[in-house]
């Protein structure tokens, strides 16, 4: 384990050197997304840890992404609007909860796909507060050094990316994580333990909500424009799924890593050789995962280890 | 003899699924330290009693009282919360948790949480086997383990009521013996226990008392010995044989 502790203390200190080193702002920005990406596919994963699969992420994304570049052209500062892009997605996290209470399963994947829509079908209609198809433009950078202005943005991200790791690892041992592990594994049971599936589920929405509406608000202000078409888009609500499937749910670093994998893999490589067929990486990804690995890239890593004398 | 006052009571209890009636009028009770058997023949409404005692399934008349005060229409977490728990048929375990965590979530609640430690030594004192196999998967264990922690898991709510619906079922002689002792064990610390099932001479040798239903209405009820020897006992349960012959 203090190998592993090591391991991973080390890459962190790699991947706060990096933009030191001169690496152009081109790849941050890269790596900047990715992280971004690593951490919906985190937060995807805590409602999945309660078995509750959601096809919805960009609602989240897209309602923090909004709530942060509202408070940011009005002048708030890029911290404070990236908390309220992050309590916004809380509070949508919340709400779909609270509206889908007695779904799970395919009605649950569907209805959070509908609430995207929903949120996509506002942002384009509330013109008055969105600004409409035009959207939202010029949002602030993050503030950093002029030398390279992609560095406080890579910065911001990679620690969201830590905090979002440490609250997903922090929930696999903790109550929530044990009940939200029974009502995945059956709900009825669950609650002859005195375990209330409505409120773990709702928590878990929260808490994921919460997670990638931070990430969506850093988005705004990486992007530094925000439209119904782009933060609503159903990539952000696909990729997490994809990303963290790969990955392994079950696994605290699976989702993460995948995440980061796939989306450079298919920047660096893909895109410049197939340019026309770049995203059916994704798909065999996806098709791969679910048709020969149960549990993930992580999940087969956590086999061999217990398979292991 | 002056009865004690039972700890749990249903009183004319209607229930079912959809159109499909179940109980029609059941009255069961039992005392703390009181083993309770329900019998009868599939059909009759014994998982169903202990369903609506639990909450999963709501009466359609009737009504229950724990300690004397009566549970309305509760939902299950809140009728574990007020000390009354159902380990339900077949034993299952949350799989792939460890038997630990498992066990950790039978102390879900926060009054059983606080003195979590204490009594999961109870529940190895008496399943041995549950502390040996502690830190691995419950989806490696056999199927007496797995009712053992299905059972060790109810108690670690530390219940004043405790249910089993066919805590015997697809068990071997031996480990049915060392799940018959434990309930004993349970029962004589003040605990009331119900017990449903398909094993009638088993539960009558365990149970202090026993309720026969027959279409979801309480067809006899005796003290647990001489129960055994009524003819109607025999008889509700050959007439179920003669239906499906």
């Amino acid at each position: 384990m203090s190998g592993k502790r090591s391991g991973l203390v080390a890459v962190t200190a790699l991947l706060v050197l990096l933009p030191a080193v001169g690496l152009p702002p081109y790849y941050l920005h890269l790596l900047a997304t990715a992280f971004v990406l690593a951490t919906l596919a985190s937060a995807w994963s805590v409602l999945a840890w309660g078995g509750q699969i959601s096809f919805g992420q960009a609602t989240f994304f897209g309602v923090g992404a909004y709530a942060a570049a509202l408070a940011a052209i009005h002048g708030v500062a890029s911290w404070a609007a990236l908390a309220l892009g992050a309590a916004a997605g809380a509070a949508a996290g919340a709400l779909v909860s609270v509206a889908a209470l007695r779904l799970h399963g395919a009605p649950l994947a569907l209805a959070t796909l509908a609430c995207a829509e929903i949120g996509r079908g506002i942002a384009l209609n509330w013109e008055w507060l969105t600004g409409g198809g035009a959207g939202i433009v010029g949002i602030p950078a993050l503030p950093g050094p002029a030398s390279s202005p992609r560095a406080a943005a890579y910065y911001v991200a990679l620690l969201l990316l830590i905090i979002t790791l440490s609250v997903f690892s922090w929930m696999t041992g903790s109550r929530l994580g044990l009940a939200l592990a029974a009502v995945r594994e059956d709900s009825e049971r669950a609650s002859l333990l005195g375990v209330n599936p409505s409120t773990w589920k709702l928590a878990a929405f929260t808490l994921s909500g919460g997670l990638t509406g931070a990430a969506g608000g850093l988005y705004a202000h990486m992007v530094r424009v925000v439209e119904p078409d782009l933060v609503f888009s159903s990539w952000y609500s696909l990729a997490p799924l994809i990303m963290a499937t790969l990955g392994g749910p079950r696994t605290v670093l699976g989702p993460a890593a995948a995440a980061i994998g796939l989306y450079l893999a298919n920047e660096l490589v893909l895109q410049p050789v197939v340019p026309a067929l770049h995203q059916v990486g994704y798909a065999l990804a996806l098709i791969a995962a679910v048709l020969f690995l149960p549990g993930g890239l992580g999940g087969l890593v956590v086999r061999r280890r217990r398979a292991a004398p | 003899m002056s009865e004690p006052r039972p700890l749990i009571e249903a009183r004319d209890l209607h229930a079912g699924y959809g159109l499909a009636q179940v109980l029609r009028g059941a009255s069961v009770d039992a005392a703390g330290g009181e083993i309770v058997a329900l019998l009868g023949p599939n059909g009759a409404g014994k998982s169903t009693l202990l369903r609506v005692i639990a909450g999963l399934l709501r009466a359609t008349r009737g009504g229950l009282l724990l300690d004397g005060l009566p549970i309305g229409p509760s939902p299950p977490w809140e009728i574990a919360a007020r000390g009354l728990v159902m380990v339900p048929e077949g034993g299952r375990a949350f799989e792939p948790l460890s038997v630990r965590e498992n066990l950790e979530l039978g102390a879900f609640l926060p009054s059983a949480h606080a003195r979590a430690e204490e009594t999961i030594r109870e529940v190895f004192a008496l399943f041995p086997i549950l502390e040996a196999r502690q830190r691995g998967r419950a989806e490696n264990l056999s199927g007496g383990e797995r009712q053992m922690l299905a059972i060790g898991r109810g108690l670690m709510a530390r219940p004043r009521v405790l249910c089993l619906d066919d805590p015997f079922l697809g068990l071997g002689r031996d480990v049915a013996d060392k799940v018959g002792d434990a309930i004993r064990a349970v029962a004589a610390r003040g605990v009331a226990v119900l017990l449903a099932g398909q094993h009638v001479r088993r539960l009558l040798r365990l149970a202090h008392r026993g309720y026969v239903l027959e279409e979801g209405r309480v067809l006899i009820e005796g003290a647990s010995p001489a129960l055994g020897d009524d003819p109607r006992l025999a008889r509700a349960l050959l007439d179920v044989g003669r239906d499906i012959s």
